[in-house]
């Protein structure tokens, strides 16, 4: 115990030596929260829709001022106008517009003789994210009006009006992002530290010197372990508290909320720390970790929940998501962060992580190399 | 159980590395207090039987001791008693001299306060007082192998080992290095254990000597010994006024000449104990009627009981060509014998 104090502090002289790798550490996340918060929002914006309208009826009017009213206040679309269907398409399909909506000249004649009324929309089907957008809101705009004659439908007459009723505080897009970045911080500490350190000490000669001391494997692990943890969770706090501040807003929910956050951090960080050294300890030369860890925290940042809901995600994905352990950790971060939850609510993900990373550490412990 | 006053000793030590044996049945005694050099070729097992003995590797039979406790089954009492300085270079680059030696120390346990005094004690005798606070990156290769020595004697250990300890310095950092070795003993009574493939470091340092070639031991014992084994070692020149034939005739069936040869004016005479065969060779020529014109000696080096041993030459210099055979003579004789 001691000793592993002793490469302990060993490592936290060097890391203080580096200062470079704990600004980009920190930078890094941030830099995506930066960049990802304010490019992706959670809603789409100002597609470019292009309306003909061939019907000069009352419910062709009513179509024109739903989608002004689309374009005026949520500015979901910008809209224009023409007069050409034929030229409308074309210009969807040289870029100029996300879709063409075309009102045909009988369309209110239709509906009022009860006959299914039909509203054409030419979609760029090949950015698929607009184009569904699109239809999701022109259907929604247009069963309100009476009789509902969205094609192929049968009209209704009596209308179920959904009102939606947030659960929770609106969240920003990028302010939900940080539990993301904060779990990206952690698994670039695991990256760059820990087993790095111990495969660049087995490199460099410097372990032959170390087990002929009264030092053994174990101390030389775990104080690299225990200086990685701490230098990691520091960093992800640090981004937390960056996130916070530049999304705008401190953290509700007092010292309880905080304590849990802080131990949500170190479990998870050590979690990834473990696994990487279940994976890495044998191998002989640092390079060897930068391609595969790279891949794993793609494959283990994308099905987390961190930028895309995970229940959106296929059957398959959305299994392997149960046993991720970024998953647990950002669904316990947002509870906490977003939700106000208490421990309760949180304890299944915490319950996941211990064991996560006691299986990690049993692992690694049992892989590791013990002799030169 | 080891003999009581051995610093080191080892029984048929093996070390296989699948089919090939590095190391193969050792055995040998190194007395407390004593410079024990292990002398050998590229390749000849001298690092696998070091690693064995600081319990870095295990052997594959036989045993060993060192400071009387087993490597195997008290490795943790072996670790604690010696200092290693191994081959390759190995404090740590990120740290400084200071740092390097003070870390190493918690390993052992020792108390802050002592490590500090121990250190400045150490990077004084090195030399490296003035560079303590510069990160070892910053440093030459001297002084990165100083800067070893010092780190492997952080906790005054019992034995010391050494592998190649002046590989690649200039003659004055071998010579910083020696001196240092000299030092060390003199003052601590320390046990060392060298290994080198340099002659003139085994023959200038070292109390006993081990040749060490294809995992086994060739011969042992002091530098004297070494020599005194080697057949007709000595070379005398004798340059006699006019034909030497009838003088080389005059001496050779008495009993102190091994070989000799005559031409032109000289006879070469190989001699056992060549210090003790002048006076006789010199007698027994002039009541010959010879006339002597000049009488030299070539002592029989570490090289030679090398060749000896191993059939091969061992180079001197680190990149250089190996030494020149330097009289025909004696390589003719060495082959015979
Ligand atoms: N881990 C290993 N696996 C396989 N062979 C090995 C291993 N270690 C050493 N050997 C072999 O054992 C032999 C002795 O190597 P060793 O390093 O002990 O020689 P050495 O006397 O120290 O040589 P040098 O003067 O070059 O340092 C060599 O042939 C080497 O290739
Ligand atoms: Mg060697």
């Amino acid at each position: 115990m001691k000793k592993s104090w002793a490469i302990m502090r060993r490592d936290l002289i060097k890391l203080s030596k580096t200062p470079a790798l704990i600004v980009t550490s920190i930078v890094m996340p941030v830099l995506f929260l930066l960049i990802f918060g304010n490019s992706l929002e959670g809603q789409l914006k100002h597609l470019p829709l292009v309306i003909v309208n061939q019907d000069h009826g009352p419910y062709a009017l009513r179509v024109m001022e739903k989608m002004q009213a689309l374009a005026a206040g949520p500015r979901t679309i910008n809209i224009a106008y023409m007069d050409n269907p034929g030229r409308a398409i074309e210009q969807v399909r040289n870029g100029r517009y996300k879709a063409a909506l075309i009102i045909p000249p009988d369309f209110s004649r239709d509906i009022t003789v009860g006959r299914i009324a039909e509203l054409g929309l030419f979609a760029d089907n090949i950015d698929s994210i607009s184009s569904t957008a699109l239809q999701a809101l022109i259907a929604q705009a247009t069963a309100a009006l009476r009789g509902g004659f969205v094609t192929a439908r049968e009209p209704k007459l009596n209308q179920i009006v959904l009102r939606p009723t947030n659960l929770f505080v609106t969240v920003d897009y990028d302010r939900s992002l940080i539990p993301g970045v904060i779990v990206m911080a952690l698994f670039m500490g695991s990256m760059t530290s820990g087993v790095f350190n111990w495969i660049m000490d087995r490199f460099s000669g410097v372990t032959e010197a170390y087990l002929v001391t009264p030092l053994s494997p174990w101390n030389i692990a775990g104080g690299i372990l225990a200086s990685s943890v701490v230098a990691t969770t520091l960093e992800a706090i640090v981004v937390l508290i960056a996130g916070l501040a530049l999304t705008g807003g401190g953290l509700t929910g007092g010292p309880a909320a905080i304590a849990m956050l802080c131990g949500v951090i170190v479990l998870t960080g050590t979690g990834l720390l473990a696994m990487m050294f279940a994976m890495y300890s044998r191998a002989s030369n640092p390079r060897l970790i930068g391609g595969p860890a790279g891949f794993l925290n793609v494959i283990l940042f994308f099905p987390s929940g961190a930028i895309y809901p995970v229940e959106s995600l296929p059957p398959w994905l959305r299994a392997f998501t149960r046993w991720n352990p970024e998953t647990h950790a950002i669904s316990a971060l947002k509870s906490v962060m977003f939700k106000g939850a208490n421990f309760a609510a949180i304890s299944s993900d915490i319950a996941f992580l211990s064991i996560f990373t006691a299986i990690m550490l049993v692992l690694a412990g049992a892989t590791l190399k013990r002799s030169l | 159980m080891p003999s009581s006053s051995a610093a080191i000793e080892t029984r048929e030590l093996t070390r296989r590395f699948g089919a090939f044996t590095a190391v193969d049945g050792v055995s040998f005694t190194v007395g407390q207090g004593e410079l024990f050099g292990l002398l050998g070729p590229n390749g000849a097992g001298k690092t696998t039987l070091i690693r064995m003995l600081t319990t870095l590797i295990r052997p594959s039979s036989g045993q060993a001791f060192v400071a009387g406790h087993d490597v195997v089954h008290a490795a943790r009492r072996v670790r604690e008693s010696i200092g290693v300085v191994p081959q390759a270079l190995t404090s740590d680059l990120e740290l400084t001299a200071w740092q390097n030696l003070d870390i190493y120390g918690e390993f052992y346990g020792l108390p802050r306060a002592a490590r500090r005094k121990r250190a400045e004690h150490l990077l004084e005798m090195v030399g490296l007082r003035d560079r303590a606070g510069d990160m070892v990156a910053t440093y030459s290769g001297g002084m990165r192998r100083r800067l070893e020595i010092a780190r492997g004697l952080v906790h005054s250990p019992l034995v010391l080992f050494l592998d190649e300890p002046t590989i690649g310095l200039d003659p004055q950092g071998r010579r910083a290095v020696w001196d240092l070795l000299v030092q060390l003993r003199s003052e601590s009574g320390l046990t060392i254990s060298l290994t080198t493939h340099y002659m003139d470091e085994a023959e200038k340092l070292c109390d006993r000597i081990a040749i060490i070639d294809g995992g086994k031991i060739a011969a042992i014992g002091t530098t004297q010994e070494l020599k005194a084994m080697v057949k007709g070692a000595d070379r005398i020149r004798v340059e006699v006024a006019g034909d030497a034939a009838p003088a080389a005739a005059a001496l050779r069936a008495q009993p102190y000449v091994q070989e000799i040869t005559a031409d032109q004016g000289a006879i070469v005479i190989a001699a056992s104990d060549g210090a003790h065969a002048i006076p006789k060779i010199i007698e027994r020529l002039e009541s010959a009627g010879a006339a002597i014109r000049s009488v030299s000696i070539e002592r029989v080096s570490l090289e030679d009981v090398f060749i000896s041993f191993t059939g091969r030459h061992l180079r001197e210099e680190p990149g250089g060509p190996a030494a020149p055979i330097r009289d025909p003579l004696f390589a003719a004789a060495q082959r015979r014998g």
